[in-house]
């Protein structure tokens, strides 16, 4: 990875930006009823952060986001194998799946709901349901694309079949997996928080929501940025974690 | 004249997945509907399902709804393709913007959508734009990011070529900047339009602003699973469609680019 | 046109008729016809021939990696069904004929793993990556090598299955002049030394005679054998002087005029 060359123009913007914010709510310039500016913002964050209750919240998320996409990933790597290496399978189940992969997860969660109310495992429903979809279509493709020259040497070493899928091919189609499970995570945490949002009230969204409702404009911004600054940090250590898991192939230019 | 229409069929045609494909979901359907409890407040039959759709046709709640769904989201994305194109140009040809906007933009693409909705309702209250600016807003990143990409990447050598030519600055953006950048323009937008439509149901199951979203929250909330079930089919059509009519537009315009290798999305 | 036979227990491949017929666009093409031809043991066999005469498919026939269509192939006398112990083949892609993600010891070690032991196995990798000169990358990965460093590897990895007959699909044909001229002499070298048979693949007719005891022109579409030539030039074989042999010229020559007139045949014949 490129030594990080500090970004002075990027900071310089962003801490413009905070500093605009701040000067036109305090000058009252700008007239939003609820816009607090971001030093009450900063003062409300420290404060959820002591009382502990920031760290609540954002632990059952992590909690649910963790389960949710162990499981996607474990049910889409055994579907996209089942695809990627048999071909009647794909005639048989590839049409019904293209037409259910469009469907907006979104759209499921009433249903959700009905079925097993507010809770955790209308969550986990939710968030398995959405992110299987990267990961099966990703590992389908990579299977599918390991070329058959490798087939082709694991013949000619006459390695068995077992070996070959093993020591050949899967480690092939690697790389594709990897970039499906990273991209199911993205979508687990804002699947997990449209959950929170909806149909558990537990957990970073539904904490934006209730200081949404409870008028608490300060620690709804303090959530808002912090859900913000999880996001990068969870994709930051996916792609090192998947760099250091790939570090033996060769280095891939798509990310 | 037959020779040619079965022609394009099968060019149309020829991506899809063999129909064999459909039956475990045909037959799950057929399954559920022999099997399954008629009343069932859990998992009504398909049966129920038509019932009710054609029901809310009827008393006029489903048309309105579809369509303030989709005049939401078509406007939405109109604006998102026409800001996020522009700004990503813009972005893209200046070096200093794309290093001083860099961390910013970031932030933004990352942010999880969801969570723009309620700070919109904190600043914008329970208004109808609210529901067209989150969708923008969110539809945007895609396009913005993917058009400033492909338009700092350019080939030096094709800005070469149009100063050889003495082109001004209008011709060279006409003939040379935008015919590069389109085809990942239209990679942007290809993520953008799901996300469009996800997030449009957000909004309204977020905020019961009306639409199809909202609909099927209060069919929830009134325990009319049926309701539920028929209006989930009635969003997958819907998906079903927008994707469909987007991926045509899309070969029709990128009919004259070079074949890309096959994108997994 | 006849192959050329010799006493049977001397043989390592023996093709009868042998022939491949492949579904091309719903119908049947012949890629390969008519092939009779014996490899001799420790022999080194090339195999020249324009595009499109099967050279490739008659390599994956005899390596058993596609069923014959017509005729027989045999191995050591037995019939050729999946990829007989002791033939290996060598690809020309050596990038996607290696496992990227794998050092090279590890590569070379792929053949041997759960058929032989640990120390065993550790001792022939080693051996084989000696035998080309590749010691000292042994923990590097492909990807950190050059092409012909590549290739070598491919080699090594064939080599410690201390396989009977080595099948090499145009294993020179991506690189440059000087790294070629250096695996040339190295194939040789290793040839000499452990006495495995060859059959080798090229378009290049230098290194077909240069390399080779006995030339196979093909012919074709369909692929079909129009001339055997022997080589009697002197081993060892030095890349300066055995170029400018007049022998050397000479079969270059004929070579050439057969391929040739192997072409001009398949256009009389479609005339």
């Amino acid at each position: 990875m490129p030594a990080l060359k500090f970004n002075l123009p990027g900071t310089l913007t962003i801490l413009a930006v905070v500093g605009l914010w701040e000067f036109a709510v305090r000058s009252g310039a700008v007239a939003f009823d609820y816009l607090p500016p971001p030093s009450a913002v900063f003062v409300a964050w420290g404060g959820l952060l002591l009382s502990g209750e920031m760290l609540m919240q954002t632990v059952h998320t992590l909690r649910a986001v963790l389960i949710g996409w162990v499981l996607a990933s474990a049910i889409g790597i055994g579907l996209g194998l089942l695809l990627g290496f048999s071909a009647w399978a794909r005639r048989y189940l590839l049409a019904s799946l293209e037409l259910l992969r469009p469907l907006p997860a979104v759209a499921f969660l009433p249903l959700a709901l009905l079925l097993f109310n507010f809770s955790l495992t209308t969550e986990l429903v939710l968030i398995v349901y959405a992110s299987i979809w990267p990961v099966l279509i990703n590992t389908m493709g990579g299977v599918m694309s390991v070329g058959t020259q490798l087939y082709d040497v694991g013949r000619t070493l006459r390695l068995s079949r077992a070996r070959t899928l093993i020591k050949v091919i899967l480690p092939a189609a690697a790389p594709a997996i990897v970039v499906g499970c990273r991209l199911s995570l993205g979508l687990t945490l804002v699947m997990a928080i449209i959950a929170e949002m909806l149909a558990n009230p537990h957990g970073l969204g539904y904490a934006v929501v209730s200081e949404l409702q409870a008028m608490q404009p300060q620690r709804m911004f303090a959530y808002v940025f912090f859900i913000g600054l999880l996001a990068i940090a969870l994709n930051g250590a996916l792609i090192g974690a998947s760099r250091w898991f790939l570090r033996d192939h060769a280095v891939s230019s798509h990310e | 004249m037959n020779e040619r229409w079965r022609f394009q069929i099968g060019r149309l045609t020829a991506g899809l997945p063999p129909a064999r494909g459909l039956l475990p979901l045909l037959l799950a359907l057929a399954l559920w509907q022999a099997f399954g409890p008629r009343h069932s407040p859990y998992a009504p039959p398909p049966s129920a399902w038509w019932d009710s759709v054609r029901t809310m046709l009827q008393n006029g709640k489903l048309m309105p709804a579809l369509a303030s769904t989709l005049v939401t989201f078509a406007l939405a994305m109109v604006i998102a393709t026409i800001v996020g194109g522009a700004l990503g140009l813009l972005i893209g040809r200046s070096r200093t913007a794309r290093r001083a906007l860099g961390p910013l933009l970031e932030f933004c693409r990352g942010l999880p959508p969801p969570v723009i909705v309620p700070v919109a309702v904190l600043l914008l209250g329970y208004a109808e734009s609210l529901k067209l600016l989150v969708v923008a807003w969110v539809a945007i990143w895609p396009i913005l990011l993917n058009t400033a990409s492909a338009a700092s990447l350019l080939d030096e050598l094709m800005l070469d070529i149009a100063r050889t030519f003495r082109l001004d600055r209008l011709t060279t953006l006409r003939k040379i900047i935008l015919p590069a950048v389109v085809p990942d323009f239209l990679l942007g937008l290809r993520v953008a339009v799901p996300l469009g439509i996800i997030i449009t149901l957000l909004v309204e199951m977020l905020t019961s602003l009306p639409g199809i979203g909202s609909l099927i929250v209060i069919s929830q909330r009134q325990f009319r699973s049926a309701d539920v079930y028929g209006l989930l089919v009635v969003v997958g059509l819907m998906g079903f469609v927008i994707n469909s009519l987007f991926a045509m537009a899309e070969q029709l315009l990128l009919r004259r680019w070079p074949p890309r290798a096959q994108e997994m999305r | 046109m006849a192959g050329e036979t010799t006493a049977a227990h001397d043989h390592v491949f023996e093709c009868r008729g042998l022939g491949l017929e492949l579904a091309h666009h719903g119908a049947r093409r012949r890629i390969v016809d008519d092939i009779t031809l014996d490899v001799r043991r420790g022999e080194f066999l090339t195999i020249v021939g324009a595009s499109g005469t099967g050279k490739t498919s008659l390599l994956r026939l005899l390596g058993g990696l596609v069923p014959a269509s017509h005729g027989t192939v045999s191995f050591l006398g037995k019939p050729v069904a999946s990829p007989p112990e002791g033939v290996v083949v060598v690809f020309q892609d050596y990038s996607h004929a290696l496992l990227q993600w794998r050092t090279v010891a590890a590569n070379v070690r792929l053949g041997l793993e759960g058929v032989i032991g640990r120390a065993e196995c550790d001792e022939r990798v080693r051996q084989a990556l000696a035998m080309v000169g590749l010691e000292r990358c042994a923990d590097d990965h492909p990807w950190q090598l050059s092409g012909g460093m590549q290739q070598r590897v491919q080699i090594a990895r064939a080599l410690a299955l201390r396989p009977a007959v080595m099948l090499m699909d145009e294993p020179f044909g991506a690189l440059d002049a000087m790294t070629k001229a250096a695996l040339q002499d190295e194939l040789l070298r290793v040839h000499a030394q452990t006495g495995t048979s060859f059959v080798f693949i090229t378009h290049d007719i230098e290194e077909a005679v240069y390399l080779g005891d006995r030339v196979v022109v093909l012919g074709g579409p369909p692929g079909r054998i129009h001339k055997f030539l022997p080589i009697e030039l002197p081993r060892p074989r030095d890349q300066i002087h055995t170029r400018q042999m007049p022998e050397f010229l000479r079969l270059r020559l004929d070579i050439h005029a057969a391929v040739l007139e192997a072409g001009r045949d398949q256009h009389d014949a479609r005339a």
